[in-house]
Parts: C-alpha cells; structure tokens; sequence
C-alpha cells in the first residue's frame, strides 16, 4: 500500500480550512492539486508518512488576474489555462511560459497546476525554470500570514523550499513587463512525455544601445539540486551587444554555474554541453521575437 | 480472390473500440484472492531463513508461499520446447533458496485484496548471505567470477559453432577484410497489458488457468511440469486476445505456478498481475555483442564471413540459449558465402532473465552486418543495392537452413529495386554533404535478406497446427483454433484464409473465442512470423476438408457430382450454370435437419449420406519455411550540435508472398519501425551498476517512441512472390519489418554526417561523441 | 477507512465506498465495472487509462477518486456503443487503427477532446494531442488516420 497511514482525503472549501488542516497534519499532510506529482511520490513509495490528502482544488485558487500591470495567476490554474490567456499567449516577454507549456502531453496539460510544479520543487519541472527567468515571485499564506517571496530563493534544494509546514502558495505574481523584453525556453527531452533532462529558459531585454540589459539565464533538468541561474553567463551578456558573438560567450560561461549530473539518462558532460548549445539558441530565439 | 487481399475490419475491432472486455486484464472469478511476489534486493544471494508468520497473522492473508512450499523440479519457461528438452537448460525453479538476479520472488502471498497482500510482503523477513555478482557477460567468463549455475562452466549456458567451407582460405583469398565489433543492448517489447493470470485449484491435483499469454499449450505443459502433475491436469483457457506480446510472452513466468500454488493453498482463485516495473524485470531482448570479420573481393563478393556473438543471458538461460541459436541463423543465412564461421557463446550474470522479442537475435544481428556491409560499401565504392544482390541467396537454391528444402519464393532483386527507386537512393548525397549550419541530412538503408515462416527444420522446436472449421445453418462459419490473436491480426488474417477457402463472405466467418486445451488441437506459439503460415495452412486445410463434406451434400441436392460445383460468396452451384445453385446456408441446413422434414407437401425423407454437422478438422506440419525479405530505406535529420536524431521518412520493402489483408499488412509494418526505431535511438533497460537494481522501470525511464518522434511518412511496398506452399501464396512477416530499421537509421547517419556509430541505441549523446563533440 | 462518495459516469450517478488514496481507475474498474479504461503503467505515462473529467482529457491513473466528485466523468463506454459508434470508434475500425486494442480506449479519450475543440485538426495537431499515450502495435500511422477520417466525418 502506498499510502499506508492515510486518514482521510480532504477538500477544504475555504483557505482557513485548508490552513487549519496543514496546522493539525504538519509535515504528514500533503497538498493535491492536479495531483500528478503526489501521484508520482505516491508510486515510488516514498509518502509512507503521509496521514492526510488536502485537495485544494475548492479554494477558488485558479484564475488569471492584471494587477497594477502586472498578472497575478491563482495557484491551482492549470497548464491549459494559462496557455488559452490571450496576455501570456501574445507578449514575447512571457514566450518562455508557453514555449515549456508545449511540452506536456494533454492530460497533464489539463490538470498540472502553476502552484503544483513550483512547490514540487524538483528542477524536471519545465514552468518553473521559465517562471524564475521572468522573476516570478509567489504569493505564500498560512498560519503565520500572507508574505511574497521571490521564486529564485524559493527553493532550498531537492523536493525542499522555503515553505513551511502549515503554508501554501496562493499565487504567482508575474512583473509588468519591461520594454523590449522577450523570452525563451527550451527543453531536453527523449520522447514527447519526458520529464526534463535538461531544460533552460532566458530574458532578454535590449536597451537602446542596442545591449543585453538585466538578462535571466535559469537552469534546471539534472543540473543541481534545483534551478540554477547562471549568473556568469547574465554578466557576460548584460552591457554586451545583442549579437550571436556575445550569446556564444555566454553560453561558455554558463558551465560556470552549473553542476550536472551523470545518470541513466544523460552523462554530466553531454548535459554541460547541452547547456552551452541551448544557452545560444534560447538567446537567439528571444531576440529575434523582439523582431 | 474474393477475401484474400481484401482490407476487411478486424472481427475483434468492435469490442476494443468500445472499451475492450475480453482482455485477460479483465477475467475475474467470484471469491479470487489477489497474490503477490516478494522479489530480492538482491542480485545474488543465499536465502538462509525466512519468517512469515507475520504475515499469514495479518487479516485477509489466505496463502504465504516460499521456496519450502513448492515443488524443486527445475525446468525451462520457453513456450515452444518440449519440457524433456535437452536442448535448452532446465536450471529454472519456482522459488530457490538461491537469488540470482535482483527481483527474484523469493515469497508470495495470497490475500482479500492486492493492498493487504502488499502489505503482508513488508511483514515477511528473508535473511539473505549477500553473494558477490557479476553483470558483464565476459567478466563472467573469466576465471574467478562467481559461477551461477551448476555443469555450466565459466557460467557458459551454451557455446554453439557452425562452420562452412574453409574459413582461413576465404580470408587468404580476399582482396579486403573488414572487422567490427557491434554492440546492442537489452530492449522490453513493452506489450501494454501487463502479465496477469488467474488460477484455480480444481482438486485432484487439476489447475484451471487463464493467462495474458501466447501459446495456450506451451503453458500447460510447462506449468505442469513445473508442479510435477499430468499435463492433461492443467487447463489454460483460450483469451479472446491479449494486449500485445511481441515475444514478451513467449514464456511462463514466475506468475502462473506461483499463483496456481496459492490456489490451491487457499482453496480460491487467485489473480496475479504485474505492476509495470514487474514486466521490465521479467522479459527482454538479449543484449549480444557481435565481432565481424568479413573478407571480400574488390567487386564486392564475400570470400569468408566470420561472426563471434557473446549474448548476456542473464539469470537463467531460458530463450536466451535459443536467441544465441536464431541469431547464428539469422548472420549465416543472410547472404551467400563458401566460407563461414560462427561461435556463439549464451553467458549466464546476475542480470535478469532474457526472453523472446520480435526478431529474436536477429536485429542483432543484422544491425552488425548491414552496418558492415555498408561501410564495406562506403570503402570500396560499391553501389549498395547492386553489393547486395551480388552476394544474396537465390530463388531456386538450397535452403540455407533446412536440409531438403529449396528457396522457392525469392523476390530479393525487386524488394531491392523498388524501395531504392522510392526513396531516391542513386540520388543521395555523399557522406556528411546534405545540409548546412547544425543540420545535416541522409538517406540509408539495410536489408534482411533471410528469415522464417515458423520453426520447420528447427531442432526440438514444435512447430505444427489445427483447427476446426464448423458451418452453421444459417450458412456462417465457426473456426476454432488454439493460436492466440496478440494484436497484429491473427484473427482476421486466419478468418480471411477459411473464408477464401469455403467460399463464404468475411462477414459469414467467425471465431471461436470459448476454446481451451481440451477443445481444440495443438498449436504452437503465436511466434517465428508463423501464424499467417503455418495457422493458415491449418486453418486452410480444415477448411477446406468442411468444404468438401459441403459439396458432397450439395452434389446430392443437386443431384450433381461434387467435383463439378463451387462455392462463391455463400452459393454452391454448378462450374458453367450458376443458375442451378443452393446457398450455403440451404446445403447446412439439409445436413443437420432431421432425416425426414415435414415440408408443405408433408413427410419428405433425406438421404443418410447427407446427414451430419458440416465439419472440418485439421492438425499438421507446414512443409516448408519460406524466407520473407525485408529492405528499409529511411531518411534522417540530424542536428550536429545536440546529436539528435530524427527520422522523416521511410520506405519498407517486404517480399510476403501474399498480401492477406492491406491495412493489416501496412499496420504490422508500421507498427514494427515504432519499435525499430525505440531500439535504434533510445531504449535500453539499464540497472544500477552496484546493486543490480532496475533503473528504467516504468515509461518515465524506459522511453518508446510517442507520435511525435514517429515518421510522419511510412510507406509500404509489398512485393507479391507467391510462396507456392503458402495459403494462398502467402509467407510471412511480422518480426522482418523490426529488424531492419536499426541498421538503416544508423546508416543513414552514417551518410548524413560521416561518422559511423556501432553501439546502440544510438543516443544524441552517442552520436555527439561520435563526432567528435564531446 | 473507506469512505461513501458520489460519482457521475457517463451520465449515471454512483454512490461508491472508497479509501481515501483510491485512484479514479481503480474505482471505475473494480467497483463500477468500467473495464474501458486500462492499466498500463498506473504512473501517469501510457495513457491507457485515459477519460475525461469534465471534458478534458486526464489519466484516471493519477486521479484521486475522491477529488473527482461533483464531476462529469466520461470513460471509452460513455462516448458510444457497438449499435451507436461515435465517429471516432467507427473510424478507428475502418482505418485499421486498432490491433492489441489495449491502447485504443485512452487514445479515442484523447483524441476525442482534441476533436471537441479542434475540428480540423493537422497532422502535427493530431499527434501531439495523442502523444500522452503509447501504443506499440500501430505505429500511430493509422490511428493518425482514423483521426483525420472521423474529423473528416463530423
């Protein structure tokens, strides 16, 4: 039996009571969603502590909202919706959200959630990395209150974050988007229903000068414990020109601030160079969408 | 022909459209217990106790089985052997107190749900004596390496050689020499249904067993065996059909006796299912690494071709001291040559067991020498179709295999010929000059040039069929056989062949989906590309002995001689007048009425000689072993900058004699690049090199190609020979069409980027390396 | 442990008793009988188990059943029957589309959502809305197929 302690599935319908039950349970409560990856924990017995299932599907957590230019997206929006949002589908700035979007197949499309894949907080997750480029930051509430914390010091290693026991995330807040800024993703994979061998996302904004300003350059797939941003590769770039020769020395400085894994699936070296190459190609997939 | 040819649906098709209940998934009987394997960390290890007392306490636990409880008559799993073979090792047991691979039951439970049987195996307590392991097949034969297996020296299950002519003259004689070494890996067949059975204990020592399986016989004898009872004792249940097999199930496993014993334990049925990562372990396409060294002249005729093949059988020999043998055949019978050598070694490790898969040594081989023969090619400037027929078998000749037997279907040159006119071979590109930037394209090819229609001529392989053949009164027919429809058609394909036969429309046929080993005559496997043969012949035969007894009644109502009528689309009528006719359905009908009718006209009396169930019954040998040929063509796109591969276009080639049925011809074929292509570019079983643990066991890790790396064009040619022993001209198929694609995908490579990769599967990170990017 | 909760499938109401971690596929396989759905992986990866919950496509494998109530569930038996195919069944007999079969109830769910909103489809569209679900007989060639004829059809 996978879930040998198990007590009950809850459905909270408000926040308070899906509060009051991360309080009573602790570190033995486990958070649905979309449910895809408690599932996934589920059958490689490792939730043998787990007492109680807290769906939070009833919170009325899912939705896409502007605020102050910005787009604050409810927690238990599904992939599906965020990719049907007219604002993300359009803006280049968010094209790294749709670019990892493609990549699931459609039954996880339909229920995967934004909160579900931040919290799992396992690098395979491709929106996250892509978040993290766009500076995402997190809407967190709970027994201690509602508090925001940026999505790059989110995560504290692998399947831990800053969360704490008896919180969750309500909301990803997206910033308004800074002129000339596109994005890009792209994602290591060996079939079309893969968990991430290598994935990378970047934001490029050029200023006026016609220069790299203020780049993102986020790593995840089996290169550390969870998301990596290159910042080696972001001082390269930034106050560098545009260009393919300044996005080629950015991708040899992205190495600097990874630490890739040898696997089944892929050795240390090839993920490395895999870095390098869609370091490059995501560069110049996000200028060419500022045309 | 009027149903041969034909794309007519499958019979099954309705069913499986409408959520597919016939599956052995879904066979439950009233009071079933739900069993479970407990399977050792372990890759080699001593069992020296085991408590389970805690676990026959837990509620709803009904039976606890280990090695004390079960009969210690070793045998062979494989389906398609005598059990009193001496050709395959016995070195199998239920349970043993010796671990040998990582996942060996070494417990079971029964209980009143699968939950509470799960929970009952974390109560048992095995204390093992951890043994040293070793993994790799030629550490295993060093001296020192823990031996596995008693009389096996140097863990060697078996070490065949076959030699022709004179080997070292050959090589003198040869203007080149090439030599390669080519390795492949252990690849799952991956049907979906997983292996599930139910048992049942009837008493008297007698099982009832139904089983997601592909040789309804082969389990009952080697189940009975392996509980040491009469075969006639055990009764295997015919499924409808399972999901999928491609080999996979080509053998007992650990499930049915163990579940058979729980039964009869408990006194209930029991079910035993895989999970996902229980089929990973269980079955798998022998990894064999295969040295070539081949001599020939500057036209390109060999002049001595030698092979040394090293298979990593695993555990237990099972199928993989069968595969070593296949895939001899598979390397000597493939092109013409005086001189010949081979030396097979089957290598016993603590991996796990092997099996059967689709081609059975075969894409080993032939991914070794059509990637040589290609080189070989490349070097000497040769055209590659022109290289390929020069050294070829050829029709009329001496079966390479089968003393006694010639080639008397061989289409090779057109196979050939047409599949290089549609993919534009003679319009390639030079190696590594199609492309720019980080996109490099290329064309290749591979060639199977010899293969089976069934086991005829093998040693201590079965290899005959039968089948009943029954008509109705209202002129449909019923047709029962043992052979076992695992997905790629059987059923229809077997129903088109007795329906040509009798003259009846597709939509009179039917199968017999009730049959079991008391009903219906042997049959050997659904294996070997031998159905469409071997079964149809059967199926053909008693088809037509139902005819003949069908014309006999006719004749008499008609007042004809039977010799002068014949059947088309359900009428029997008179050769020249077919206006003097009955339909079929009126020729059954007088059969089996009563001997006198009462008619309009009152009392009228039939004959005794028309009297009887219309009926006809077969069990024979096919009497030859035809070749199928199988050319792939295919075209890839590779990116030089992440290795990756991928392939747009394919043209398929076969010579299979007879089409039966279009669409299920072109379905096969397709079918069977998907798993060329998953063995080409990214599958591979891999374990934990320290403890032996599988690291590819579920989809997440064991990767299959989806719809979107498949080629969106596939084109099929079939080239109709005529095997003038076949039904209706036909031979067959199925196992060619996987062979092929992993030598032509590696070719094409080969010329899209200059660099020629002999390991598989061929990984981007592989194919990086190989250009020197890594 | 287990708990009574109310399931729609396929239009019918259910009251079934579950245990808490119990996955839609179990219920609807063991205690409703809707063998439809298989279990081919039961991790989220074959696509056997496909149906749809309010219209969408999802692995009923990784569905927890209780979460389901209060849902429309439709499973391979609720989109038609062996006298009322709906096109897609038709079509996957008529292009050759199905051979094991084991596959073929979670493809037709996939591909049936995909049709529901996409009605002329592409090749490419076709195979990445199919393309969380394996088969191994077909090659995905003629169910690509069938897909386009029963698109062609409606």
């Amino acid at each position: 039996m996978a879930l040998p302690n198990i007590q009950d599935y809850y459905v909270p319908g408000t926040r308070q009571e899906a509060v009051e039950l991360l309080g009573k349970f602790g570190e033995n409560a486990m958070l649905v969603a979309g449910g895809t990856f408690v599932h996934g924990l589920e059958v490689r017995g490792v939730l043998g502590e787990i007492e109680a299932l807290i769906d939070i599907g009833q919170l009325g957590l899912a939705g896409i909202r502007s605020e102050d230019g910005k787009l604050v997206v409810g927690a238990t929006t599904n992939f599906g919706e965020i990719q049907a949002h007219a604002d993300i589908a359009s803006a280049p700035h968010y094209a790294a959200i749709i670019d990892a979007l493609t990549y699931p197949p459609a039954q996880i499309i339909n229920v995967g959630t934004i909160g579900g894949c931040i919290a799992a907080s396992a690098p395979l997750y491709d929106l996250p990395c892509a978040l993290s480029a766009l500076d995402a930051s997190l809407r967190i509430n709970g027994g201690n209150g509602a508090r925001e914390v940026a999505l790059g010091e989110f995560f504290t290693g692998l399947f831990e974050n800053v969360l704490a026991s008896n919180e969750l995330i309500t909301e990803v807040v997206l910033p308004a988007a800074p002129a000339n800024t596109a994005s890009a993703f792209l994602k290591l994979e060996t079939n079309a229903n893969d968990l991430a061998i290598v994935n990378l996302a970047v934001r490029l904004t050029v200023d006026s000068a016609g220069n790299c300003a203020d780049t993102r350059v986020y790593v995840g797939g089996g290169i550390g414990e969870s998301y990596a941003r290159a910042v080696s590769a972001e001082a390269v770039l930034n106050g560098a020109p545009a260009e393919a020769a300044s996005f080629d020395a950015a991708s040899e400085a992205v190495v600097n601030d990874i630490e890739p894994v040898d696997d089944h699936r892929a050795s240390a070296a090839y993920r490395a160079h895999i870095v390098k190459v869609y370091t490059r190609r995501c560069l110049a997939t996000a200028l060419e969408r500022l045309g | 022909m009027s149903v041969i040819g034909k794309s007519v649906a499958r019979p099954d098709a309705l069913d499986k459209v409408t959520g597919g209940k016939a599956y052995p998934v879904n066979f439950q009987l009233p009071g079933m217990l739900h069993g479970k394997l407990l399977r050792s960390p372990y890759p080699h290890a001593k069992i020296l106790s085991i408590d389970t007392s805690a676990a026959e306490q837990l509620p709803g636990v009904k039976a606890v089985l280990t090695h004390h409880d079960v009969p210690q008559r070793k045998f062979t799993s494989v389906y398609f052997v005598p059990t009193d073979t001496k050709s395959l090792p016995q070195d199998l047991l239920i349970m043993s107190d010796h671990v040998r691979f990582a996942g060996q039951p070494v417990a079971a439970v029964a209980a009143t749900s699968a939950e509470i049987a799960e929970q009952a195996l974390e109560l048992i307590e095995v204390d093992y004596e951890d043994l040293p392991a070793v993994f790799d097949p030629e550490e295993a034969m060093q001296a020192g390496a823990p031996q596995l297996h008693d009389g096996a020296e140097n863990n060697i299950a078996v070490a065949p050689v076959m030699e022709f002519g004179d080997i070292e003259a050959g090589f003198a004689g040869a203007d080149h020499i090439f030599e390669g070494t080519y390795t492949t890996q252990r690849a799952h067949t991956c049907y979906l249904e997983p292996r599930v059975c139910v048992a049942e204990y009837n008493g008297n020592d007698g099982y009832t067993i139904n089983s997601s399986m592909q040789h309804l016989f082969g389990l009952r004898e080697k189940l009975a065996f392996a509980l040491e009872i009469p075969e006639s004792n055990v009764r295997v249940i015919k499924p409808p059909y399972i999901g999928g097999g491609f080999g996979g199930k080509l053998d007992m496993s650990y499930i049915e006796p163990v579940a058979a014993l729980l039964s009869r334990k408990s006194g209930r049925p029991v079910r035993m299912e895989h999970t996902r990562y229980e089929d990973f372990i269980t079955t798998t396409r022998n990894p064999i690494k295969v040295y070539l060294k081949t001599g020939v002249k500057k036209d390109g005729t060999f002049t001595a071709r030698y092979a040394s093949s090293i298979l990593d059988a695993g555990a237990h020999a099972t199928h993989g001291a069968e595969v070593i043998n296949v895939h001899g055949f598979a390397w000597l019978s493939s092109y013409h040559c005086e001189n010949m050598k081979w030396e097979g070694k089957s290598v016993y490790t603590n991996n796990m067991i092997g099996g059967g898969y689709r081609g059975y040594g075969a894409p080993q081989a032939c991914f070794a020498f059509e990637s040589q023969n290609d080189e070989i090619c490349e070097t000497l400037g040769l055209d590659p179709i022109e290289f390929r027929k020069k050294n070829a078998r050829q029709l009329g000749s001496a079966h390479p295999l089968v003393p006694g037997l010639t080639i008397d279907s061989y289409a090779m040159e057109e196979v050939l010929d047409r599949g290089a006119e549609a993919i534009g071979l003679a319009q390639r590109h030079p190696p590594g000059a199609n492309g720019d930037g980080t996109t490099k394209r290329g064309i290749g090819m591979a060639l199977f040039p010899f293969w089976v229609s069934g086991c005829v001529g093998f040693p201590d392989i079965y290899e005959h069929s039968g089948a009943i053949v029954k008509l109705n009164v209202d002129g449909t027919a019923d047709v029962a056989t043992a052979s076992v429809d695992i997905g790629s058609g059987q059923i229809t394909t077997l129903l088109q062949i007795a329906a040509e036969e009798l003259g009846l429309p597709m939509a009179a046929m039917r199968m017999v989906d009730t049959s079991d080993t008391t009903t219906v005559p042997f049959d050997a496997p659904t294996h070997a590309s031998r159905i469409t043969y071997g079964s149809g012949l059967a199926i053909k035969a008693a088809a037509g002995e139902a005819k003949k007894r069908l014309l006999d009644v006719a004749g008499t109502m008609l007042e004809a001689s039977p010799e002068d009528l014949e059947v088309v689309d359900g009428i029997v009528r008179v050769k020249g007048s077919p206006d003097t006719a009955l339909t079929v359905a009126d020729v059954a009908s007088r059969a089996e009425s009563p001997f006198i009718q009462f008619t309009d006209q009152g009392p009228a009396p039939t004959t005794l000689a028309e009297k009887g169930t219309i009926i006809g019954l077969s069990s024979m040998a096919p009497p030859s072993n035809p070749s199928p040929i199988a050319a792939g063509f295919v075209e890839v796109e590779v990116d030089t900058e992440t290795g990756e591969v991928k392939v747009d276009r394919v043209v398929y080639s076969h010579d299979l004699g007879r089409v039966i049925n279009p669409k299920g011809a072109e379905g096969q074929v397709e079918g069977g690049f998907q798993q060329g292509i998953g063995y080409a570019l990214m599958e591979e079983i891999q374990f934990d090199p320290d403890s032996g643990t599988c690291l590819t066991g579920c989809f997440l890790d064991y990767k299959i190609p989806t719809a979107v790396e498949m080629p969106t064009q596939i084109e099929s040619i079939f080239v109709e020979s005529n095997e003038p022993t076949g039904p209706f001209g036909a031979k067959s198929m199925s196992e060619a069409c996987v062979v092929v694609p992993a030598p032509a995908i590696a070719n094409a490579i080969y010329n899209a980027t200059g660099a020629r990769l002999k390991d598989l599967p061929i990984t981007p990170e592989r194919v990086l390396a190989a250009l020197g990017e890594l | 442990m287990k708990k009574l909760i109310e399931l729609t499938v396929n239009g019918e109401h259910h009251e079934v008793a579950v245990t808490p971690e119990a996955s839609l596929l179990n219920v609807l396989r063991g205690d409703l009988g809707l063998v439809g759905p298989k279990k081919g992986c039961d991790a989220g990866s074959c696509g056997c188990c496909s149906v749809h919950v309010d219209g969408k496509v999802v692995y009923s494998c990784m569905t927890y059943a209780v979460g389901a109530q209060g849902k429309e569930i439709t499973t391979v038996e609720g989109i038609g029957h062996a006298d009322d195919l709906h096109p897609l069944q038709q079509a996957f007999i008529d292009a050759g589309a199905v051979q094991c079969g084991y596959c073929t109830s979670g493809i037709l769910m996939a591909a049936k959502q995909l049709l529901d909103t996409t009605p002329k489809p592409d090749e490419e569209t076709i195979r990445h809305a199919i393309a969380g679900n394996l088969c191994r007989c077909t090659g995905y060639a003629k169910i690509v197929d069938a897909i386009k004829l029963a698109a062609d059809r409606l």
